[in-house]
């Protein structure tokens, strides 16, 4: 059974292509000049300056972590450069006066985003490297009350509203990248609900990764006020390169008293050649604070690329009654390494928490879920549920679970499983017998797999995903 | 400075210090054994909450007492631990402190062949059987303890179930302390020869109340097709600090069935190290952890699937009362090759006060594709559908509690397989349940 396995997990990657445009690069390096030189160029209050700085310090002191599950040559962090931005051009009144190098690039990736944003009803503020060209259906948003801007803008146009939430929920000095990316962060989205608010499409940004040797340092703040709803969506693609890129996001979202957001991902950036050559290294802090009583987080994420991915969307649920989501599909292939998973912090009283986890490994890939369900003395009859399964392809690669459920309270109910599976020669043959190839088979039986966590995301993210999947996995059964 | 470099050197210096005193052996294997454990204590640090392996267990407060090694023990009579021996043994080996004690051991009802005897006693008889696996099965290049152990190492227990024998009546392993802050590091070598198989008892009790520290360490070599029953029952006293490695080789084919039983100890350690060396071995694990107050018991294991074709169970359950600190970490590991291989886990935990506590871990490695692996972990308390139920049957709330909580701990005694043993196991877990 590995022809058609094979054949399908070793298409070559679709999305790699560089754009040309000049870039305002930065010299190599990280210092104190450099953060002012970042801090200047985007003409930054006084008091991000500080809030950089201090981050840079905090780094300065701390330890690259070497407890995940993935194995990689040191990052010289001195060798990359941290600030890219397209150069300066006058000011676009309309989406025609884009670069058209730029609206090539996105109709290569099957984004026309005009169209896209049109049919689908969907506001793309689009991230070309660091710094937004373009945003669209604004207009719109702002009627309800909705901000959904680059984080630089709303430095500038809402310096309250950053001020009082930026580093709340991941603080500066949570961990090594948070730290750096606190530091030298370029730009991000931010997104503010007001009171009430229910936002009337998903939001969506697309990050693309541009300039060679240019790590990209997003920083994402999302904030729901009181009884406000959102649903975002975050998709990747990134051109292919050989020097491996380094990409450390923080994404910050916090809901109030019945607050909901729903944050969802695809990433499928380049994951290296298939003898592990090349690739983004992912390494991303993603938190979610559940700040008022009834407030619900929900993540969904589906991660088929990077050479490394080692992020943990959490959620702390602080409010009484609120509820966290991680619903997860992470596929590696090759020499792909991921250790993803979540962390349930339960704080308030009643809060509950569902985690379904889904790995898919293949190729020599090393595929690890690391979860942590804790449950704090003051959240009584607090709940957690967490499945995590793995289906292994092949005989060369590994899936590991390394669920922490720490309990303090002992009205608490928590209750975990994993299992580990493999597309069985008898599967194959069942649907052989129907006449159905071990191609469309091998796809339907992954589907079936990570059903429970298609479900969860936007109709057109679950049709990319289902498709994405399937030209991952293309070749690698069989 | 940190906490864990000061108390960590002197500590170990002043543990190591008993050392020389321990006479060489005519056996150059076995000093050069010793010797290299020696080194190896020497350069490990005593571990931290900041090594992975110990987060959830601060064993700091051991560091801060004095413990001396033991010179002398007490004269004891049979009678004086009448209450300890189990009836039906082939043999029964009693160490006081450590110390090997012939005249409380009975050896009268041993099978022929069947090989039960000190340590000590036996470098001068079997030294060929032991060199293959003594100080071969539990590593100590990373284990302190285990390292500590070793460079100790005198005297001990040493089992030889002879090839294709099965022998009937279990053999009991007795360590008692009697001493307070003293520091004794009990040892075990249970090797079955091919198709041979055995049961064997694993206990240590105390006859005082005081802080003292048990550091055991348990190797068992299993044979093509042989059978080992290993029951370990931990009953120190709530004072004690109690650290212990065991580490089973399964051949070809053969069976290792463990069950571990928790009750004593301020802080227990217990290190399980299972490796299915060869295709077609079976092995089951089962822990019962019954504590109370400020008792911690952490209880990590390591089923370790080398070869194809294995099977493992494993059924692990904490009861925590009190301010008891519940950790279990279970590891499976299926390495690559290791096909068909065949797993389950499952860790249960009770927690009955407000202030009890439970860490767990069950954790997956897997690097092959053909395998079943599950693993499942609960925690929670008493279910109030079940009490209701007692209760609408005449139970009052607290023996309708009682019942429940007996129940679940039962489950695992139920699987020790000496009648009588399992008897007396019942009635602590009953009594241990209606303190409260």
């Amino acid at each position: 059974m590995s022809a058609v396995l094979q054949n399908l997990v070793n298409q070559p990657y679709k999305h790699g292509f560089v754009t040309d445009i000049e870039s305002d690069i930065a010299p190599k390096g990280l210092n104190e000049d450099i953060i002012r030189l970042i801090s200047t160029k985007k003409s930054e209050p006084e008091w991000l300056l500080e809030f950089r700085l201090n981050a840079y310090h905090q780094w300065l002191k701390m330890k690259e972590p070497e407890w995940p599950n993935v194995k990689y040559p040191k990052i010289d962090f001195q060798a990359i450069s941290y600030y890219a931005a397209p150069k300066p051009k006058k000011k676009l009144s309309s989406m025609d006066e884009v670069d058209p190098e730029l609206l090539r690039t996105f109709e290569k990736l099957g984004v026309p985003m005009n169209e896209r944003a049109a049919l689908a009803g969907v506001a793309v503020d689009v991230i070309f490297d660091s710094v937004s060209v373009a945003t669209t259906y604004k207009q719109k948003l702002a009627e309800v009350g909705i901000i959904f801007c680059s984080i630089s803008e709303a430095v500038h146009a809402h310096p309250h509203l950053v001020k009082q939430y930026l580093g709340t929920v991941v603080p500066v000095g949570d961990n090594y990248y948070a730290a750096l990316n606190s530091a030298v962060f370029t730009d991000g989205t931010f997104c503010f609900i007001p009171k009430g608010v229910k936002c009337p499409m998903d939001l969506s940004t697309y990050f693309r990764i541009n300039t060679e040797e240019s790590g990209q340092f997003e920083r994402t703040l999302i904030v729901a006020e009181e009884g406000a709803s959102v649903s975002y969506l975050e998709g990747c693609t990134a051109p292919k390169f050989d020097t491996n890129q380094l990409h450390a996001a923080v994404v910050e979202l916090i809901a109030l008293d019945n607050a909901d957001i729903k944050y969802s991902t695809v990433q499928n950036w380049y994951a290296g050649d298939e003898n592990g050559i090349g690739g983004i290294y992912n390494f991303v802090t993603k938190r979610g604070l559940a700040k008022g009583v009834n407030s619900r987080i929900s993540w969904t994420q589906v991660e088929t690329g990077s050479a490394i991915t080692w992020k943990y969307p959490s959620c702390i649920l602080q409010g009484d009654n609120s509820v966290g989501e991680f619903y997860s599909v992470a596929v590696t292939n090759n020499y792909q390494q991921a250790d993803t998973g979540t962390k349930m912090i339960h704080i308030g009283k009643n809060t509950r928490s569902t985690i379904v986890s889904k790995g898919i490994s293949a190729g020599h890939s090393n595929n690890s879920y690391r979860g942590l369900v804790r449950i704090a003395p003051t959240a009584t009859g607090a709940r957690n549920y967490s499945q995590c399964d793995s289906m292994l392809i092949g005989d060369q690669c590994s899936a590991n679970t390394f669920p922490y459920i720490q309990v303090r309270n002992q009205a608490a109910k928590v209750e975990h499983e994993a299992s580990t599976s493999k597309i069985g020669e008898d599967q194959l043959f069942y649907f052989a017998q129907r006449g159905i190839g071990n191609e469309e088979a091998v796809s339907m039986i992954i589907n079936g797999f990570c059903k429970d966590v298609f479900q969860q995301l936007p109709m057109e993210f679950a049709v990319e995903a289902t498709k994405l999947l399937g030209f991952k996995l293309e070749g690698s059964v069989g | 400075m940190s906490m864990s470099m000061v108390t960590g050197n002197s500590y170990l210096e002043s543990l190591l210090q008993g050392q020389p005193q321990l006479p060489p052996s005519p056996l150059a294997w076995f000093n050069r054994l010793r010797a290299s454990a020696v080194d190896r204590a020497g350069m490990l640090k005593v571990p931290t909450t900041r090594d992975e392996e110990w987060r959830f267990t601060d064993i700091s407060p051991l560091a801060k007492l004095s413990f001396h090694p033991v010179r002398t023990v007490p004269s004891l009579q049979k009678e004086d631990i009448a209450r300890f021996y189990v009836e039906g043994t082939s043999a029964t080996l009693v160490f006081v402190d450590g110390i090997y004690m012939p005249e409380l051991s009975v050896q009268s009802n041993r099978t022929a062949d069947l090989i039960v005897t000190n340590l000590s006693a036996a470098l001068a008889t079997h030294a060929h059987a032991m060199e293959p696996h003594l100080g071969r099965h539990a590593a100590f290049q990373d284990n302190l303890f285990a390292a500590l152990n070793t460079a100790f190492l005198h005297d001990g227990a040493l089992i030889i179930a002879p090839r294709n024998t099965a022998i009937e009546r279990p053999v009991h392993v007795l360590f008692i302390a009697t001493q307070a802050e003293s520091t004794s590091h009990p040892r075990c070598l249970l090797i079955a020869e091919p198709g041979s198989a055995v049961t064997v008892v694993e206990d240590y009790v105390t006859l005082q109340e005081g802080p003292y520290i048990t550091n055991a360490v348990t190797e068992i070599a299993i044979g093509d097709n042989a059978q080992v029953s290993h029951t370990r029952l931990q009953r120190d006293s709530g004072q004690a600090f109690h650290m212990a490695n065991s580490a089973v080789s399964l051949a070809r084919a053969s069976r290792y069935r463990s069950i571990s039983v928790a009750f004593g100890a301020r802080i227990s350690r217990y290190d399980l190290n299972a490796r299915l060396a060869a295709e077609g071995a079976e092995c089951s694990v089962d822990g019962l952890a019954l504590i109370n107050e400020r008792q911690l018991a952490d209880t990590h294991t390591c089923i370790d699937h080398a070869s194809p074709d294995g099977t493992s169970r494993q059924l692990h359950k904490c009861i925590i009362d009190g301010a008891a600190h519940g950790v279990f970490n279970g590891k499976i590991i299926v390495r690559p090759g290791a096909q068909r291989t065949d797993s389950s886990q499952s860790s249960r935990n009770l927690l009955l006060s407000a202030r009890a506590h439970i860490d767990t871990k069950p954790q997956l490695e897997i690097f092959a594709d053909d395998v079943k692996c599950a693993h499942g972990a609960t925690v929670g308390q008493l279910d109030n559908e079940e009490l209701f139920y007692l209760k609408s049957r005449g139970l009052s709330e607290v023996a309708a509690r009682n019942l429940l909580t007996y129940a679940f701990g039962a489950e695992i005694i139920d699987r020790i397989p000496i009648a009588s043993l399992k008897r007396r196991l019942e009635q602590t877990v009953l009594e241990q349940t209606q303190r409260n």
